[in-house]
């Protein structure tokens, strides 16, 4: 199942993007780079549906769709058991025997086979992902979204939570949207990698076109240089995530 | 005018909320357990908090009117003043400021925290309505709650008022309780109902509102709560002289009908 931005805007107390187009295509894996405060996380959430468009429309399909939140928004008052029960009863309606069943095989495929009792918070960074991941994917979702899955954390974890989103995806041949502003995440997770700045989205280009791209905002950005059109004011000017 | 426009948006924002969670206790299916274990999560955790100072209410009502009472020797009727102010008065205050200070303080404390760690976003992309999940039950619990603990606290206080006025005034149990027909009616027991209830959707509202409409961080929880405190408090203040109008305005009305 596809996902079609015709024109998307939003606006808060400015614009903080207008005319988006995108589309992405049955199964494919689409990355969005680009400067903090351009509006990334609140365009994934207007895909997820937890944003109205304040112009254009998003057209997604399918209803069954699993999100990585950035800072996991794991249920803490809910054991890690619990957190994967809780979508199986509330979106598929399973209970008891067939939901306990599903979440430690759920649970087993992210590497968390022994956490089922403990709580969120007694588990580390990395494992909150990986919970965060099982829970998306538990409810059998069409379209995964993915807003900055490795953020905060260590470069060997960040990759190994790469590597298991990309497994995953893989064997289920998901359609994703993923913000990250880890390059090299981008590159691993991605078919498609845009470059959300000012309100525009540039590039489109597989992992190996935007490493040789010549798009002087992106070359910019995955070379971390201070000279270009992302000027400091754009780079670090803190709207909403 | 900046202040006026604030306060206007925010009671429009509330009652815009309130309607929404009526509308969908009435839509959807009803979530019995989690209700029930609401209003007995509420109801304990308020108790002892409501019985000392039901106890204590009553203990200053029997000092204050006795006073006056006894300067008309008609201290036989205190227990009948002292039921009626607090079933008609106190009781629906007190409970209420009560239950703002801790439920409501702690609602708005948790679903608060809840929408900063994008938990009610989380909630929602799983296809679950948070009002129905997460409001709801608390709404109910809290107003469910306000009617049962005044109606503890009422006994409660009835009990240690007669004790002080035993004690300090030599008034007869007996006495004390015999007067209560006499100025309690099922009029004035629904009156404190009424007030207890409308007390308790502004506590359960204000409190889910604020919490559910949190922004900003661990400062916006903050801010949430602050603002819940403050706000379901004179809130209170004013629906207490608005029920107590409509109330007169209503008894007035059906005395006229009776005559």
């Amino acid at each position: 199942m596809g996902i079609t931005l015709s024109g998307v805007g939003k606006k808060f107390d400015r614009w903080i993007f207008r005319s988006l187009n995108l589309s992405v295509a049955d199964g494919e894996s689409v990355v969005i780079i680009g400067p903090s405060g351009q509006g990334k996380s609140v365009l994934l959430k207007m895909i997820a549906g937890l944003l109205p468009c304040d112009e254009g429309q998003i057209q997604v399909p399918a209803h069954h769709l699993g999100m990585l939140f950035q800072k996991n928004a794991l249920f803490d008052s809910l054991t890690v058991r619990e957190n994967l029960t809780f979508p199986l009863r509330e979106r598929l309606g399973i209970r008891g025997e067939k939901a306990e069943a599903l979440s430690k095989e759920m649970l087993s495929a992210v590497g968390l086979s022994g956490s089922e009792n403990l709580y969120p918070d007694e588990i580390s960074g990395g494992m909150q992902k990986r919970l965060g991941i099982a829970r998306a994917l538990i409810v059998d979702p069409e379209i995964l979204i993915f807003d900055e899955p490795t953020a905060g954390l260590d470069p060997i974890t960040s990759k190994k939570i790469a590597d298991l989103i990309r497994s995953l995806k893989a064997k289920k041949k998901l359609t994703s949207v993923t913000v990250t502003n880890d390059v090299h995440r981008a590159y691993q997770l991605g078919d498609r990698i845009f470059l959300l700045s000012q309100g525009r989205l540039l590039g489109g280009l597989s992992p190996e076109q935007t490493q040789k791209t010549e798009i002087p905002e992106i070359r910019q950005f995955i070379l971390g240089l201070k000279q270009g059109p992302l000027t400091e004011a754009t780079v670090e000017s803190g709207g909403p995530e | 005018m900046k202040v006026v426009s604030a306060i206007l948006n925010d009671v429009g924002g509330l009652a815009l909320f309130v309607k929404d969670v009526f509308q969908t206790g009435f839509r959807t299916e009803k979530n019995v357990k989690p209700i029930l274990d609401q209003i007995v999560d509420v109801t304990t955790r308020s108790f002892t908090t409501v019985a000392f100072a039901g106890v204590f209410v009553g203990a200053i009502l029997v000092l204050q009117f006795s006073l006056i009472l006894a300067k008309y020797d008609a201290q036989t009727f205190l227990g009948g003043l002292n039921t009626s102010a607090v079933v008609r008065e106190v009781g629906p205050l007190i409970i209420s400021f009560l239950l703002a200070g801790k439920v409501g303080a702690f609602t708005a404390a948790e679903l608060g925290t809840m929408r900063v760690t994008e938990q009610i976003d989380a909630i929602e992309c799983l296809g679950t309505n948070p009002i129905q999940y997460l409001i709801l039950p608390r709404f109910i619990g809290i107003v469910a709650s306000s009617l049962i603990l005044l109606m503890m606290s009422l006994m409660i206080s009835i009990l240690g008022s007669m004790m002080v006025a035993s004690v300090t005034y030599g008034i007869y149990p007996e006495q004390f309780l015999g007067s209560i027909p006499r100025f309690v009616s099922f009029g004035t027991l629904a009156a404190g109902m009424f007030k207890s209830a409308v007390y308790g959707i502004i506590v359960a509202g204000v409190a889910c509102y604020k919490g559910y409409t949190a922004s900003g961080g661990a400062r916006g929880v903050g801010r949430a709560v602050t603002q819940a405190a403050i706000l379901t408090n004179l809130y209170i203040v004013i629906a207490n002289f608005l029920t107590g109008q409509f109330l007169d305005v209503l008894s007035a009305l059906s005395k006229g009908n009776a005559g």
